[in-house]
């Protein structure tokens, strides 16, 4: 064999190495998660360990409804709050901003998506929380805590602002950077002739953004909100900062509650067996709930024709 | 009878100066080509008559566009409806993402056209217009962009005059088109002559000859020369049209 061939062959190892490498890893983070989480699922049963609403050391009894519960309505909350913002900034820089404002804000999204999550956890405990707690928490008790038999979820029962609607709100201005981009992206890649197109038969802004703007992009926009959801899902540090991690029932969306994850962060240090096993399960569930939602958005932004 | 007299425009993109004192009027029922080498300033010209330019920042015009003796360029002009009554054809189909039927009656329902059979009624008869009827009739609650290239470039002219326009601008809008769709939009420009005014960017120097009734030669941001089709196209009075048309240049 002559020298390039050498060479040849050595180079098309190496990369063929480096890319199974790959492969090989996340099997091996599969395996380990399956492993791990046996003991688990064996004591309490798969469904019994979904819906099982029992987190308790003393009875050595998990379930990880509630976890689950919370994570699954902190990534809604978010969702609710940040996807009307970011679409609003979206539309904003694509169709109405002036071009000088336009960088600065543009400039402001990416340094959003460019601050470690610790240090909106911080933030979220020092500044949003009391303030919060101050300002929103007694507007939320005065108006939809009066309803009846809903009402009480709007009331808050414990000081000091940490809990899962100020966690909401934390994972809400975290993921306002990715839906904004994605969708502002979307919004620029309609062909102006469509929107002048509209214009000329005598439509406002307004109509057309509506009714062309926005249904031409409907699926790139949705594929940037579950984007946006997989990282709400799979959030830790500024969550397990401000939602209070109390394994108790749901009595109030400004009671202090847990997620999958911080869950996870919080009791890892010192977990052991049983415990240790039915972290592994939650973490099991969030790999999976976060590949179909990945897959999801994959499948909704990918390239067309 | 002149519909519209373009008066000393210029046009500035910026501080770039993209028409420079241009005037040309515009017959009443008839088609005017506007014909000239890329970059020469035909299409902007175009633009400035439904005020397409005001959607960006940093454009600006000096001079008059009459239209029905109304100064179409003045400040207090209302766009939207300007827009409508001067309706405009793009260089590549645009429908919108919804149906055949919702397309047509797009402009309708802004004008809030709500009766049903009065919606159905005028999208049947813009369709007709357009000579698109035929094709789409079993097809009205499809999405548009199920229908060929140059059966959506129809879909767009009857969606231009479902608002009845008084003008529509047609901005090389054969240029995407194979060569039977094309016929079909020509012998459709002269058909709706009887009824609208028509403006046509072109770069097809034999379709200018063939569809319109007078031509317009510009260059570089300036007016050249205009006259009826046949003597612009066989006696040209300046040396540059002759090479033009003949296209030896452009």
């Amino acid at each position: 064999m002559n020298r390039a061939k050498t060479t040849n062959l050595l180079f098309q190892l190496t990369t063929f190495g480096a890319a199974i490498l790959i492969v090989i890893l996340i099997v091996g983070m599969l395996l380990t998660l399956l492993h791990e989480s046996w003991p688990a699922v064996r004591r309490f049963g798969f469904f019994d360990f979904l819906l099982g609403r029992r987190w308790n050391y003393a009875d050595n009894l998990y379930g990880a409804f509630r976890p689950l519960a919370g994570t699954v309505i902190s990534t809604a909350l978010a969702l609710a709050a940040a996807v009307p913002v970011a679409l609003g900034t979206a539309l904003f820089l694509t169709e109405l901003c002036p071009h000088r404002l336009r960088g600065i804000i543009g400039a402001a999204i990416e340094l959003l998506a460019a601050i470690p999550s610790i240090i909106y956890g911080m933030w979220g405990l020092f500044a949003l929380a009391p303030f919060l707690e101050n300002h929103f928490q007694p507007l939320a008790a005065a108006g939809p805590g009066r309803l009846p038999l809903i009402g009480s979820f709007f009331q808050s029962q414990y000081a000091g602002g940490v809990n899962l609607f100020t966690a909401s709100m934390v994972l809400a201005i975290m993921i306002l950077p990715f839906i904004t981009s994605i969708t502002r992206e979307a919004f620029k890649q309609v062909p102006p002739i469509l929107k002048e197109s509209s214009y000329g038969v005598g439509a406002t802004r307004w109509e057309t953004i509506w009714q062309v703007v926005l249904p031409c992009t409907k699926s790139t926009v949705a594929g940037g909100v579950i984007i946006a959801m997989g990282r709400a899902l799979g959030e830790t540090m500024a969550v397990a900062y401000v939602i209070g991690n109390r394994h108790g029932a749901l009595d109030s969306i400004f009671s202090p509650y847990s997620t999958i994850t911080s869950v996870m962060a919080n009791e890892f240090n010192e977990a052991a067996g049983l415990q240790m096993s039915s972290l592994f399960t939650l973490a099991l569930m969030l790999l999976a709930a976060n590949f179909l939602v990945l897959s999801l958005a994959k499948y909704l932004l990918r390239p067309r024709i | 009878m002149d519909l519209m007299t373009v008066d000393k425009l210029n046009f500035f993109y910026g501080r770039h100066q993209a028409l420079k004192s241009v005037n040309l009027p515009i017959r009443k029922n008839a088609i005017t080509s506007l014909i000239g080498p890329s970059g020469c300033g035909k299409t902007t010209l175009l633009r400035c008559f439904n005020r397409m330019h005001d959607l960006y920042p940093g454009n600006r015009y000096e001079g008059r566009i009459s239209l029905r003796d109304q100064n179409i360029l003045s400040g207090d002009i209302d766009l939207i409806s300007l827009r409508s009554r001067l309706g405009m054809v793009f260089q590549k189909p645009t429908p919108f993402p919804m149906s055949v039927f919702d397309n047509i009656a797009y402009g309708l329902r802004l004008r809030k056209v709500k009766n049903k059979n009065a919606l159905a009624e005028r999208v049947e008869k813009a369709l007709k217009q357009a000579a698109l009827w035929d094709e789409v009739k079993d097809r009205l609650g499809d999405n548009a962009a199920g229908l060929s290239g140059g059966q959506q470039q129809r879909l767009v002219i009857a969606r231009t005059l479902a608002v009845e326009p008084e003008v529509i601008l047609f901005d090389e809008s054969t240029s995407a088109l194979d060569p039977i769709s094309t016929q079909k939009i020509e012998e459709l420009m002269v058909e709706l002559k009887k009824e609208v005014t028509i403006v046509a960017v072109t770069h097809n120097m034999q379709q200018a000859a063939r569809v319109s009734d007078y031509t317009a030669l510009m260059y570089l941001g300036e007016l050249m020369e205009y006259g009826d089709t046949k003597s612009i196209f066989t006696r040209p009075k300046h040396k540059m049209t002759e090479e033009y048309v003949s296209g030896r240049f452009g």
